[in-house]
């Protein structure tokens, strides 16, 4: 995976900008650290040497830090100020990157809903409905600690250490030499170690996931063990299982820690060459003390962004699949399936609706439910349509009201065709003359408040007083009880009386009996 | 996507927390504590660890100073023998920081792993052993997410608070002795600083947390029932326009639920910045104290070096202490979670099993907690009737079906087994159930029916599975019936599903059987293996509830109860 993900920088305006204030922050942290190690040596350089320095042992780099901070007031005041900014930047740096990952998760949140909105019943029931609900609720959380830890370690991995290198060149070619000779020693060894762990840490994930597998079915079918009173005997078998998953998983970690351990052992033994080599330079007289203590101080610092880049990544590894997963999802082109336009849509009222050989394929493919459903739902009636479970009625009304695209056929109206498998008239002139009622009405943000009876009701009433022309509705009279279903039935009447076409879903007795003509919806094999 | 929210079972600590449990919340420590002890984690691999992890620590405060040392008496100009040791040292330390590092981790993750397998067998066992309404109750993905998730978190709390806290007051102890002997003033700072680089931002961030529990979970579930309400209500809100209102909806519950976190984050931010403080603040004093020493004579070059330069190295422990006490937060969470598995209810009790049994009942309504009701409902089922329930999707079946296994406490009315209110002691023992979507395990197709009993014989199985007419795909499959079915075993369509769970049932010696058929509708196949069933269970004198959506199946019932 790849450490930052372009499309964050691409499409999210505040990733964008968080990633220049981050590397921004991060050149400064630089320049503090150098500021530190700088003072240090010159404060400690006059009580160590032997002899009073001579000369400025910083080279170039001293013009940062006057001679003057050699003196203890000077020097002081002078790294009180830089532990300051220190203080200062550190506080910053973790403010801003919580602002901006909290933005950057809302931002990829509120575009992946309104990208699934957009694609429709058939979508939903595609089963990816619940994987991206989790990736919306909790998914995405996980690029907090992506923001906050890694990215700026990551910044300052591209900042602190190319600085450290350049100085520490600046003032002792040969640690630098030690230096750039190590930096690209770590990479090399971690790709070598994992090349050569590869089949082993493969092999261990494998029997990693076998085993959690088991052990999530045995859990999973608790409640299945409790209904046939036989949960005591798996508590042992989860237990071998476990034994075995740990042992597995130790076997994965003591591989997947090597490339950790490759890390840590060259940085920190380059730092002790570069120590032990001053020092015998030092006694040669090859360096003076003041350079050496800088060096000293710097070394360690261009270690350790790499050092935590490898340690935060990690965590920010769940961050970055969920970020791609929501890409993923908005670059879905296969979503974007439009229908041709036809232009406006016609009158409704008054005129004949004409269904003609409407087939829709189940989600899995096996199936066209409904089959090849034909009807006319004529202005002052009621159609109701009738079938088994599964059978498609649900399906039709969502076809007839333009929210699907069939498969096959169309939906007419007084002859003229408003809808069918790669055409549509325009969505807003159709929808604006169309009432429906899902089973389950959501009823937008005020419908969540409600139980399900009355957010049913609720919607009922929204369509009997909506004065649309068609009305579609699906088991308007489930979840209520008699004295409502009666009411319900009456509005009904009503509405017909008032001209509107109605299309009832039901398999209701007392809702069939009230309609004026019924239509049977099968599915058949595809 | 709302598949939980529509399964009609309650949120667990509406329906499925115990009772018993004290209305005052139990403090972290003392509900992670218990947990840690379920782990048997003993004390000996932690303190392996965490000299593991001192080692690795210790090793890069120890090149610190060495290197301090070893530069400073360089600048002496002495023979290079007298460095030689110094040299070998801090090549020492160079190659042990990497290798106890590794040692520490590994030594880490196996104490928290086999605590974790002993944490999970006894969750398992008690959540087993606890009511059937609770397990009965739960849905697969809280069950799953505890037993998973929420049992990692809690070993989580050894590898990543236990351990590095402990390291954090070893490493810490190591510096400040160091320093202190050297000069017992620069030991006292530096002792000072680092427990105020620990506490501070320790405190800070636990703030940081609770402001993120209390303030951020209200505002989180805004987000979440907004997010899922914009995305499973996007047709109706085209209809009727709302498309914009559902996406603003969504935007405002985004912004409450950021101004949450923003608070939470201030605390967080400035334990960053204390941490910096903390160990600027080190360096300044000990810098100080160790130029002033060597001014005044008191100290030599070298060990005033040692002095001045240790705070670089002696923080890299204590910056851990944030993070562990945010994962000591985490993990106590996890406890308290897994802790509602715990106590009320009882296991089914193999002793209350009887040949056969009447079911009664009388007035009854069945609802989980916060559901409306079903229509009361009163019959007498004895042995060798059947009696069907149907019903719309919703109405209440399952839940009745429930009900009368003893695992859900009536609504209203009763339900008497034999003239006795059934209990959950009876479930599975008296009352057995097959649930619509009962678990099709992934092992052999021998050991699936053996979940309904430990002896079933293969000539036993073979009977059951030619009885739901499964016994021509059992004899097709690669190992007959020790074929692997299931997750990860040979795939099982949906039909046979149903009919390998028919078959278990008919090996379930319970004298009440209650099965829920699914709401699909049922194949043909599917409907002779239902009448196949049935017939046998008259025959045997067994109690039959079955649930369906397929009215053509009615004649088998002997009464029929229409929930609508």
């Amino acid at each position: 995976m790849r450490p930052l993900d372009p499309r964050l920088v691409r499409r999210i305006g505040p990733a964008r900008r968080y990633i220049i204030v981050t590397a921004g922050l991060g050149f400064a942290t630089a320049v503090l650290i150098l500021l530190q190690a700088l003072l240090l040596a010159r404060l400690l350089a006059p009580v160590l040497a032997p002899a009073p320095l001579d000369g400025d042992g910083l080279g170039w780099w001293g013009r940062l830090v006057p001679e003057s901070t050699r003196t203890l007031e000077t020097g002081l005041a002078w790294l009180a100020c830089v532990v300051a900014l220190r203080v200062l930047l550190a506080w910053l740096q973790e403010r801003l990157a919580h602002r901006a990952g909290v933005a950057v998760i809302s931002q990829l949140r509120e575009a992946v809903v309104a990208h699934v909105a957009t694609l429709g019943p058939r979508w939903a029931a595609s089963g990816r409905g619940t994987d991206v609900a989790t990736l919306v609720t909790r998914g995405l959380d996980d690029l907090l600690p992506y923001f906050v830890r890694y990215l700026p370690q990551l910044a300052l991995s591209a900042t602190v250490t190319p600085v450290m290198i350049v100085v520490v060149l600046g003032l002792d070619w040969l640690s630098a030499v030690i230096v750039v000779t190590t930096l690209p020693l770590v990479p090399v060894f971690m790709v070598l170690v994992g090349l050569l762990t590869r089949e082993r840490s493969e092999r261990h994930l494998a029997a990693m996931q076998r085993l959690g597998t088991r052990t999530l079915d045995l859990i999973e079918g608790l409640p299945t063990l409790r209904a046939l009173g036989r949960e005591r005997g798996p508590a042992a078998r989860v237990r071998a299982l476990g034994e075995a998953q740990a042992k597995a998983t130790m076997g994965s970690l003591r591989i997947a820690f090597l490339s950790g351990m490759v890390l840590e052992l060259l940085t920190t033994l380059a730092v002790a060459i570069v120590a032990v080599t001053m020092g015998f330079r030092l006694i040669g007289g090859g360096i003076g003390i003041e350079t050496a203590l800088a060096v000293l101080v710097l070394a360690p610092e261009a270690y350790l962004p790499l050092r935590n880049v490898g340690f935060h990544f990690h965590a920010s590894a769940d961050g970055l699949a969920a970020a791609d997963s929501a890409f993923g999802l908005l670059e879905d082109p296969s979503a974007a399936a439009a229908r041709r336009g036809l232009g406006a849509a016609p009158e409704l009222r008054g005129a004949t609706l004409e269904v003609e050989g409407l087939a829709v394929a189940t989600p899995d493919g096996r199936r066209l439910a409904p089959g090849s459903l034909s009807f006319q739902a004529e202005p002052g009636r009621i159609t109701a349509l009738r079938g088994p479970n599964g059978d498609g009625k649900s399906t039709a009304l969502l076809a007839v009201a333009g929210l699907l695209a069939p498969d096959e056929g169309r939906v007419a109206v007084d002859g003229r065709t408003v809808l069918s498998a790669d055409a549509a008239v325009e969505e807003s002139s159709w929808l604006a003359q169309v009432a429906w009622v899902p089973q389950r009405p959501d009823l937008g943000p005020e419908g969540r408040t409600l139980s399900l009876g009355q957010r049913q009701r609720r919607a009922l009433e929204r369509a009997f007083t909506s004065g649309r022309p068609l009305v579609l509705l699906d088991e308007p009279t489930a979840h209520l009880d008699r004295a409502s279903r009666a009411q319900i039935l009456a509005r009904l009447r009503a509405l017909t009386a008032a001209g509107a076409t109605v299309v009832v879903a039901t398999h209701e007795a007392e809702v069939l009996e009230e309609a004026d003509a019924v239509v049977d919806v099968t599915a058949v094999l595809a | 996507m709302s598949a939980a929210t529509r399964a009609g079972r309650p949120a667990p600590g509406a329906g499925a927390a115990p009772a018993t449990r004290a209305s005052s919340p139990e403090p972290d420590r003392r509900v992670l504590a218990r947990a840690l002890r379920d782990t048997g984690v003993r004390p000996w691999p932690v303190i392996r660890a965490v000299l593991a992890g001192t080692m690795a620590l210790g090793s890069a405060v120890g090149l610190a100073a060495t290197a301090a040392w070893l530069i400073a008496r360089a600048a002496q100009m002495p023979s290079p023998a007298d460095i030689a040791l110094a040299a070998t040292v801090v090549r020492f330390f160079g190659i042990s920081r990497g290798l106890f590092r590794y040692l520490e981790r590994l030594a880490s993750h196996d104490t928290a792993l086999r605590g974790v397998v002993e944490l999970r067998e006894r969750a398992y066992d008690r959540l087993a052993a606890s009511g059937a309404r609770t397990v009965l109750g739960l849905r697969r993905g809280d069950l799953v997410a505890r037993m998973g998730a929420d049992l990692d978190a809690v070993g989580d709390a050894v590898v990543r608070a236990l351990i590095p806290v402990g390291v954090a007051v070893t490493v810490s102890t190591i510096a400040v002795a160091i320093v202190g002997v050297i000069t017992p003033v620069a030991g006292v700072a530096l002792a000072a600083c680092l427990l105020l680089a620990a506490v501070v931002p320790a405190v800070l961030t636990h703030r940081s947390a609770r402001i993120a529990a209390v303030a951020g979970t209200r505002a989180r579930a805004e987000v979440t029932a907004t997010a899922l309400s914009a995305m499973d209500g996007a047709a109706e809100h085209r209809v009727w326009g709302e498309t914009r209102a559902a996406a603003s909806a969504l935007e405002d519950a985004d912004r409450d639920a950021e101004h949450a976190q923003e608070l939470a984050a201030r605390p967080a931010a400035l334990a960053a910045g204390s941490q910096a403080l903390f160990s600027g603040l080190a360096l300044i004093a000990l810098v100080a104290i160790a130029i002033l020493a060597v001014q005044s004579g008191e100290l030599g070059g070298p060990l005033a070096a040692v002095v001045a330069l240790l705070p670089l190295a002696a923080f890299e422990a204590v910056d851990a202490v944030p993070a562990a006490a945010m994962q000591y937060h985490r993990s106590a969470a996890a406890a308290r979670r897994l802790s509602a598995f715990d106590g009320a209810g009882a296991g089914s009790d193999a002793d209350r099993h009887r040949a056969s049994s009447t079911l009664d009942l009388d007035g009854l309504r069945a609802a989980w907690p916060g559901m409306e009701p079903t229509r009361p409902v009163t019959a007498t089922v004895r042995p060798g009737e059947v009696l069907a329930v149907i019903g719309r999707s919703g109405v209440g079946k399952t839940t009745l079906l429930t009900t009368l296994a003893g695992a859900l406490e009536p609504a209203s009315g009763s339900v008497r087994l034999d003239g006795e209110p059934a209990g959950e002691a009876d479930t599975g023992v008296v009352a057995a159930m097959t649930a619509e979507d009962a678990h099709v395990f992934g092992t052999t197709v021998l050991e699936n029916l053996r979940v309904a009993r430990g002896d079933v014989s293969e000539a036993q199985a073979w009977d059951a599975l030619d009885l739901v007419g499964l016994a021509p795909w059992v004899r097709g499959l690669p190992d007959g019936l020790e074929t692997e079915v299931g997750p990860g075993g040979h795939s099982v369509s949906g039909g046979e599903r149903r009919r390998l769970l028919l078959a278990r049932a008919a090996l379930s010696p319970a004298p009440v059987q209650l099965i829920d058929e699914p709401a699909e509708h049922l194949d043909d196949d599917g409907a002779t293996a239902l009448r196949a069933m049935v017939a046998r269970w008259r025959g045997q004198g067994r109690t039959v509830v079955l649930v369906t959506h397929d009215h053509s199946l009615l004649d088998v019932a002997d009464q029929v109860v229409d929930l609508d």
